[in-house]
């Protein structure tokens, strides 16, 4: 599996008008930038791993989009500034997917197909990785998702889609359990979005609770058309200690203020997820009232005193500033909980592929049996969220969660998670699939 | 150059006009919207008021021009249109040929962003640039002084302006419907098979079904209508927006139907997004399932939403013309006004488009600085980053809501004063202009509310 053997260069099966316009392009480009390409001369071959990379350009993902691109961008310059992957420089091949399940299916398919891509990669949200790992599977192409949900390690999906880059919504809720009960109170009121996403936190979180000893004592679920929540409110328990929220959608910055202006200042703790504030300064006025609150991150947005060098040279790669925002505009604030997501599971594609020798779409299965003979994942340039470990069996890496505390403006990191925190029983074992 | 100058730029490029967003949408939700939309209300209906306190001419004189220089015909314009040809048949094989991301690929960008929102609006603001700018003109001139052959086949009189309003029903819907209109290769099939089509309509049937078939050309030449500057008696002339319209005879009603479908798709456009529309479908507005799972619902939302304000504009011309008292055929009627729907079409295509604009617009600036995606920087940007940051402070996002608002509510007042010049003319009484009309005025008020609506309302997508 993992003797290198001499490059045969890939000869396409079936030229395509793209493709021979795209020859005579790449004639032109490579000519011009002859140092570059210079570089990969040690290489077998100077052809490209193409890495087919769903965006969701237009549609509800789009914010998130952009974030996951510009990351993306950021970890293909760096990683072909170190010599690419076995030599070869990686290029991006993007195509949006409109954050439509169907059209997710059709993407893939090209990447397969069209674009002779040796993996796909980057997809966000849930519905469309559902929608098109099977395609992916069908078609034997590796797909990489950077989407936090827990379809991946629940079995649902197969072999070919693994999730190594990003921690799973379960991993995540379970892990907060521990601090919220030990530090801000035992009796919780969850109020979530009446739909899969709110489901996933008050299945995960009130189990967890419970085993701390704790107890929920009312789950809210808010209609996801709602604009106006005052009126749920009245419905939180008076004996309750913390309050934990999970809104998302426009109306999140309403939810906010008028939950604010319910307590007065005077209220249970508030913990809430980052993703409801995702891309949304928290010195924005109205969010004052989340001022003593506590949020879980996936990375802290805001530079820690102790941040690594790692994460700084991360924030810098990418153009973002020590608050999470870009470097060209301090009001653009980032994704920053989620986008590091596509940079580890690049570095995770870049070491997979070389530890399989990976040479072409026939070395496939190869490169999946890599990534699932993968661990322990250190803190570093590769991983600059953090030390990750990664289970082969179910494709789902887990790591560190943080717990931020809103002071003056700012999310400053009290807790954070250990893996083992954030672990749960194995619910498959993709390696038994064939491929 | 650095980036906020070129936000500026783009910024300026409209000015006094902005538009929407994710982030953005918590703070739009955020602002005092109902007073916002109650006081655009009421400047609508304040002007009703006004003008039936006024004296009948106001209205005329406010739009009579003012005859600035003479110009002669300038010659270029078959010139610019082959430039215009090349530039898009560039675009075309770009589109085949380039990047499959809809945000690096000129062709979606210049097709969307800087024709369908910067030219179209241009058009509207400032005058008739189609003439030079329409990709076709100048190859059909070329071509028939070549060949020195002439159409072999005369346009039906019959057909009028039928085939237009299909073209541009069948545009709106690949617009409005499609799952991925922006998608390079996809577009590159749909813009170069339309051009050639046209191409071959206008050698077949000669330059009338360019301004009878051509939907395009039909909407430019409509918008054109709507322009600060135009001519009058042989000199370029400049006047308020819509003075052309009083300055033309009245279309005819194949062109009148074709003015409320650019309205009625426009409306429709925003009205698809909105949470109340995804609630109409029993679609989650927070997990929108994508556009391929609402293809037949924005179909034929798009049909009902165009059916219903041609019923509602002519029930409201009929109702008119009986409190009047005048003879006139509800037909003749709904030719003459058709026109002032033009200013609510485009104040409302501004407004609906803005933020994509601006957001667009910056893909735009990258794609010039880096035409054939090799890193080049001609325009000495520097790393450019394109920002949405816009939409994140309350401060701009309050900006850009108002200039929204404020181009809607520009366009119905505009409306309601083209549509009394009218009425004053047919009626040659004030009262009796100012009764007729009073049904379109309060179409017009309730259209207002509608599109401020429409801009305030949470979106799912």
């Amino acid at each position: 599996m993992t003797t290198k053997s001499p490059k045969t260069p890939q000869s396409p099966t079936a030229t395509s008008r793209r493709g021979a316009l795209k020859t005579l392009a790449g004639g032109v480009a490579g000519a011009a930038s002859l140092p570059m390409w210079a570089r990969y001369a040690q290489a077998q071959s100077a052809e490209p791993i193409k890495i087919g990379f769903q965006v969701h350009r237009t549609g509800i993902g789009a914010a998130y989009g952009r974030w996951y691109d510009r990351t993306t961008q950021a970890a293909v310059k760096l990683i072909n500034e170190g010599g690419g992957i076995n030599g070869r420089p990686v290029e991006i091949v993007a195509e949006d997917d409109g954050t439509d399940p169907k059209r997710g299916a059709e993407v893939v398919e090209k990447f397969a197909t069209q674009h002779n891509c040796d993996i796909g990669f980057g997809t966000l949200f849930s519905h469309v990785v559902i929608g098109s790992a099977p395609r992916a599977g069908e078609l034997k192409l590796p797909y990489f998702v950077v989407s936090e949900g827990t379809h991946v390690s629940s079995g649902m999906l197969n072999r070919y889609t693994m999730q190594p880059g990003i921690t799973d919504v379960r991993s995540q809720v379970i892990s907060m359990a521990p601090f919220i009960t030990e530090n801000l109170g035992k009796k919780v009121t969850m109020i979530f979005p009446d739909y899969g996403f709110g489901y996933d936190h008050r299945d995960n979180l009130a189990p967890a609770i419970e085993a701390q000893g704790g107890e929920v004592l009312a789950k809210i679920a808010i209609p996801p058309s709602e604009t106006s929540f005052t009126r749920y409110f009245p419905k939180i328990p008076r004996e309750t200690e913390v309050v934990y929220h999970v809104m998302v959608g426009p109306g999140v910055l309403t939810f906010v203020k008028e939950l604010g202006e319910f307590f007065g200042g005077r209220g249970p703790e508030l913990f809430g997820f980052i993703d409801s504030l995702e891309a949304v300064a928290m010195d924005s006025p109205g969010l004052e009232f989340l001022e003593g609150s506590h949020f879980w991150e996936g990375m802290c947005r805001h530079a820690q005193p102790d941040e690594s060098e790692y994460e700084t040279f991360y924030r810098d790669a990418v153009g973002v500033d020590a608050r999470g925002a870009s470097v060209s505009d301090p009001t653009d604030v980032s994704t920053y909980g989620h986008m590091f997501g596509c940079w580890e599971t690049l570095h995770v594609v870049k070491a997979g592929m070389e530890a399989a020798g990976y040479r072409g779409p026939q070395d496939r299965a190869a490169l999946i049996e890599a990534v699932e003979g993968m661990t322990d994942m250190p803190l570093s340039q590769a991983h600059p969220q953090g030390a990750k470990r990664f289970n082969g069996k179910t494709h789902q890496v887990f790591g560190h969660q943080f717990i931020s505390k809103v002071e003056g403006g700012m999310l400053k990191k009290v807790h954070t998670t250990s893996i083992e925190d954030t672990l749960y029983p194995d619910e498959v074992d993709y390696t038994t699939q064939s491929f | 150059m650095n980036q906020r100058l070129i936000l500026a730029l783009i910024l300026g490029f409209l000015p006094g006009v902005l538009w929407a967003h994710a982030s953005e949408q918590g703070f739009v939700l955020l602002l005092p919207t109902d007073f916002y939309i109650g006081a655009g209300v009421a400047s609508v209906a304040l002007t009703v008021v006004l003008l039936a306190l006024l004296p009948a001419w106001v209205a005329a004189r406010l739009f009579a021009p003012l005859a600035v220089v003479a110009v002669r015909g300038v010659p270029l314009r078959h010139v610019t249109s082959l430039m215009s040809t090349l530039f898009l048949a560039f675009l075309v094989w770009r589109g085949v040929s380039g990047s499959n991301d809809p945000s690096v690929n000129p062709l979606p960008l210049f097709v969307w962003t800087v024709f369908w929102i910067g030219l179209v609006s241009l058009q509207g603001l400032l005058g008739n640039h189609w003439r030079w700018t329409n990709p076709w003109t100048g190859l059909v001139a070329l071509l028939g002084w070549v060949t020195g052959s002439r159409a072999p086949i005369r346009y039906p009189r019959a057909f009028g302006h039928a085939p237009g309003v299909v073209i541009f029903l069948c545009f709106a819907g690949f617009l409005l419907a499609d799952p991925a209109p922006a998608d390079p290769d996809r577009l590159a099939l749909a813009v170069g098979g339309y051009w050639y089509l046209t191409l071959m309509g206008v050698t077949l049937f000669g330059p009338r079904w360019m301004v009878r078939a051509e939907a395009l050309t039909i909407l430019m030449r409509a918008y054109g209508r709507m322009g600060l500057l135009g001519r009058a008696r042989g000199r370029l002339a400049v006047g308020l927006w819509g003075w052309q319209i009083l300055a033309r005879p009245r279309p005819g009603f194949g062109l009148a139907v074709f003015i409320l479908l650019m309205l009625g798709s426009g409306s429709f456009d925003g009205l698809n997004e909105t949470f109340w529309w995804l609630g109409f479908l029993g679609i989650n507005p927070l997990e929108f399932p994508g556009r391929s799972v609402v293809i037949t619902q924005n179909l034929v939302g798009l049909i009902v939403a165009n059916a219903a304000l041609i019923a509602g504009f002519a029930v409201c011309l009929w109702l008119g013309e009986r409190i009047a008292g005048t003879r006139r055929p509800l037909g003749e009627a709904f030719c003459l006004y058709a026109p002032t729907i033009l200013p609510i079409a485009l104040g409302y295509h501004v407004a609906h488009y803005l933020t994509s604009f601006l957001v667009e617009g910056q893909y735009v600036v990258k794609f010039l600085t880096d035409p054939m995606g090799q890193g080049t920087d001609l325009l000495n940007l520097g790393t450019f980053y394109v920002t949405t940051g816009f939409f994140n402070t309350p401060g701009t996002v309050k900006l850009i809501f108002l200039t929204q608002a404020g181009a809607v509510v520009v366009g119905h007042v505009i409306a309601i004063l083209l549509a009394h010049a009218l009425a004053v003319r047919g009626h040659g009484n004030n009262w009796r202009a100012i009764l007729g009309q009073a049904p379109l005025a309060l179409f017009m008020i309730a259209y207002t509310f509608f599109g401020l609506w429409l801009l305030a309302s949470p979106r799912g997508l």
